[in-house]
């Protein structure tokens, strides 16, 4: 299920991955490549396994008790699962965001400094530029400026799920992971995410979870198909969606099951 | 401490992690102190609680069945505080047991939301109302009363059964609500569905579906009434005789060392009995947590 | 077991026969939880009248202020309510720390295992030992072991070991209450566990914190069989009682409630009883309400803004 990435260069490489739930298998031998400054889909029914592939990525899974994760997730050829790595620092370079947007309670500004901030970074002008900085590329910057210092949860949920991306930005990743980012928006609110994510793409590895075929076919450039804990297939988005190799993955796309 | 991607992945001692380290240290030393704290208890009341028998050469069969309490006389018997602390115990736990159950039911099943608002800070109160006060009130307020209607002096086994059923309504009424809260609503739900009213929903479903949680609220009531001691100390008439009936004053393991511990000199038998039977009070403790713990497990 | 009990349930219940008597029953039953229920609150109220109408007429300013008097009329409790509070402000100052680290090593660090399962035994079994032990641990500890002989200090290491289970109980309640995805968002930006719990989890849950550390100085401030033997019946003479010395013996106002009922030979024994309970009803009524005002206040400041 591999592909010739071509002249673009491969960022993060996914070889022998598996997951455990304490004994429950729920990512079997996952194999891919993921191609940088590029948007890659990960779509499947509910329960397949896709955001337990994601959170795989960034080693959310040392956070889950009774997690076991083998095989690797190489980062610029480095596996992000050797003893010798940290995993703090994997999470500078590899940022997530959330299916429900998560702010913390705390003011605009704070929020969108967090990540330097646990960094070590303490200058306040220093802080105040990457706040900008963060909140014009995530589109929030206009709509916030007046009032960084106010409550973030005052805000819309999709002012508060980009203010989540502007935090992941701060810090300066080069992969985005982002797991269902917005199911939990209105139409509107989900169309100005999409935009973001086109933009996004110039300068960072994007990995989206989604449910909706549509989406990944409007904002992808590659997609892989999940089915209960197994990557089926990969490849561009439109050859998944028009010529599909693997029978199951045509059925999905053809709405045989949700 | 920016980190940039040419640094690559590797480990990093940055303040951060230094800080991580120190703060697990001193976090974990603090639940060690917990551990220690317990364990030194045990260690020092079954040391102190075991001289009685293996300096002063007592026997346990004495200590634990004789019924004869004279200190002086190298007869430390203490099976009046044995009975008379299961008596009020019983007696309490039979009282407060199925009435704090009842509240608890309530709060959890039957009762409007603002109505719960209320409770709650009002069983706050009751609980925070100080063993003392209880005591106080148990003297001043029970006794004469139990006096006037009985004819007997009104201290005894009835006053401190009262007084105590009262002190463990507010755990028993706690528990047995969190007990009922944690039965799913689909029990409840299917229930009603096939047309069973409320109160036999609560009776044949809901009850029994708690009752793992009921039994532990029943055996902390029962915990927090044997380890009682001053509001017991101050209704029960203070006599180290078996009682003979509900209205026949006598004496509580708490309440007899709070009483002669003061005139205990160290290194004496009195002193010695006192604490073994302090020893006996931790020891029951310890078996009704297993209590609970066995209670836990066998949920299915 | 719940399906079967359903089924059997079910079968019962279908049967048409007796469906006026169930709805009697039924009724019948609701009434009765309701006057259970409401004869707690009356008790409640019973007692709160009963000692404010019989404490209102002890109360003076010179009862407030008085040292007692061990064998004539008049004494009144102004170093035992100072003790009371010297205590209590030097055992949550040693319970805090303790049980808060230890709360938040249970509920944030620890790994389920042999280790977590020793603290919460021993957590719980600490909680169910009754204060009349603890007290004779303290007496065996402070008293005869260190020689300290009767002292505030010695009656504070006491109520701190009795308390650490209860204000571990609130840590964990209280760092519980903060959202799961908070931790997930701070650590997938590359914070440590402990810089988030520094940064985002304890100001989170200083709210249900607080209100559950004032709560227990309630508690604190009344407790009495722990004491008797440790921080002792008497209170130092003249403007000694009034120090900072923690090695001096300090009769709380709780303790001299029952000393004077059970010990003293005093002729107006009801009303420093009166007296007293009434000045600890106000006490606890006072942390009740102060509890809650605080753990809602600072609920909205660390929440809502900064």
């Amino acid at each position: 299920m591999v592909e010739i990435p071509g002249a673009v260069t491969v960022k993060v490489d996914v070889e022998d991955l598996n997951v455990y739930y304490g004994a429950f298998h729920a990512m079997k031998n996952a194999q891919l490549r993921v191609s940088e400054r590029r948007v890659t889909a990960l779509i499947g029914p509910s329960g397949c396994g896709k955001s337990t592939f994601l959170r795989a990525l960034n080693r959310m899974h040392d956070l889950t008790p009774g997690a076991r994760v083998t095989g690797s997730v190489s980062l610029d050829g480095m596996n992000i699962y050797d003893p010798s790595v940290d995993p703090v620092v994997v999470r500078h370079r590899i940022g997530m965001v959330f299916q429900r947007p998560n702010p913390f309670p705390k003011t605009i500004f704070e929020n969108a400094v967090y990540g330097p901030r646990v960094h070590g970074e303490g200058n306040r002008a220093k802080l105040m530029a990457i706040a900008e900085k963060s909140l014009r590329r995530a589109a929030l910057w206009d709509e916030v400026k007046d009032r960084l210092f106010k409550s973030a949860l005052d805000l819309s949920g999709g002012q508060q799920q980009r203010l989540c991306i502007a935090r992941v930005l701060a810090v300066e990743p080069e992969v985005i992971l982002m797991d269902e980012p917005a199911s939990a928006l209105d139409p509107i609110a989900t169309s100005k995410i999409e935009d973001l994510i086109g933009e996004l793409k110039r300068d960072y590895t994007v990995i989206i979870v989604t449910h909706s075929m549509q989406q990944a076919a409007r904002i992808s450039d590659r997609t892989a198909f999940f089915l209960l804990g197994e990557l089926i297939e990969v490849g561009t988005t439109s050859d998944i969606f028009t010529r599909p190799t693997d029978k199951r993955t045509e059925d999905y796309i053809t709405g045989r099951y949700g | 401490m920016a980190v940039t991607a040419a640094s690559g992945i590797r480990a990093v001692a940055s303040r951060a992690h230094r800080q991580e380290f120190v703060a697990k240290l001193l976090l974990r030393s603090a639940s060690i102190f917990v551990v220690v704290a317990m364990g030194a208890l045990l260690l020092y009341l079954a040391t102190e609680g075991t001289k009685l028998f293996t300096v002063d050469h007592v026997s346990p069969f004495q200590f634990l069945f004789s019924p004869v309490f004279d200190p002086d006389g190298r007869k430390p018997g203490s099976l009046v505080f044995i009975i008379g602390s299961l008596s009020i115990t019983l007696f309490a736990i039979v009282i407060g047991g199925p009435f704090g159950i009842a509240v608890g039911v309530f709060l959890a099943e039957l009762a409007p939301r603002r109505f719960v608002n209320m409770m709650k800070p009002a069983i706050e109160v009751l609980v925070g109302i100080p063993s003392v006060v209880y005591g106080w009130i148990g003297l001043t307020l029970l006794v004469p009363l139990i006096r006037t209607l009985t004819g007997s002096n009104g201290f005894g086994l009835m006053a401190a059964a009262i007084v105590l059923s009262v002190m463990i309504l507010p755990t028993v009424i706690t528990l047995s609500e969190d007990a009922l809260k944690a039965v799913p609503d689909a029990l409840r739900e299917g229930s009603l569905a096939m047309g069973a009213t409320r109160w036999q929903t609560i009776w044949r479903v809901l009850i029994p579906a708690a009752g793992s949680g009921l039994g532990v609220a029943v055996i902390l009531g029962i915990a927090r009434a044997i380890g009682e001691t001053l509001a017991v100390q101050l209704v029960i008439g203070n006599a180290s005789v078996l009682p003979t009936g509900l209205l026949s004053a006598t004496a509580a393991l708490p309440t007899e060392i709070v009483i002669d511990m003061a005139g205990a000199q160290q290194g004496s038998l009195l002193e010695h009995a006192l604490f073994s039977m302090a020893f006996l009070l931790l020891l029951i403790a310890m078996l009704l947590i297993l209590a609970v713990r066995f209670v836990m497990r066998r949920r299915t | 077991m719940a399906d079967a009990v359903l089924t059997l349930e079910a079968a019962r219940i279908q049967s048409a026969r007796g469906v006026r008597a169930r709805r009697i029953a039924d009724r019948m039953a609701t009434g009765l939880l309701w006057a259970a229920a409401l004869s707690v609150l009356a008790m409640l109220v019973l007692f709160m009248g009963y000692i404010l109408y019989l404490g209102a007429s002890a109360i003076s300013w010179q009862f407030l202020t008085s040292p007692p008097s061990e064998v004539s009329a008049g004494g009144g409790i102004g170093p035992e309510i100072y003790n009371s509070f010297y205590i209590l402000i030097m055992t949550l100052a040693f319970t805090a720390p303790i049980a808060i680290s230890a709360g938040i090593y249970l509920q944030e660090y620890a790994q389920p295992g042999f280790f977590r399962t020793l603290v919460q035994f021993s957590a719980e079994s600490l909680a169910t030992v009754p204060s009349i032990v603890m007290g004779l641990f303290g007496l065996l500890i402070f008293v005869y072991l260190l020689g300290w002989r009767f002292s505030a200090i010695g009656g504070a290491l006491t109520l701190t070991i009795l308390n650490l289970p209860a204000l571990m109980r609130v840590t964990q309640e209280a760092l519980s209450t903060v959202p799961r995805t908070y931790r997930e968002a701070s650590m997938a930006l590359g914070a440590t566990r402990w810089a988030t719990i520094r940064r985002i989890v304890l100001p989170s849950a200083i709210g249900p914190l607080t209100t559950g550390i004032v709560l227990i100085a309630g508690r604190i401030f009344g407790e009495t069989a722990a004491l008797i033997y440790t921080a002792g019946v008497s209170v130092a003479a003249g403007k000694g009682a009034y120090d900072l010395n923690p090695f001096r013996p300090a009769e709380t106002l709780a303790v001299h409630v029952w000393y004077t009922h059970a010990e003293s030979v005093v002729p107006d024994v009801a009303r420093i009883g009166n007296g007293s309970a009434l000045v600890l009803l106000v006490m606890v009524l006072l942390f009740n309400v102060f509890a809650r005002v605080v753990g809602r206040f600072l609920t909205r400041r660390f929440t809502g803004k900064a």
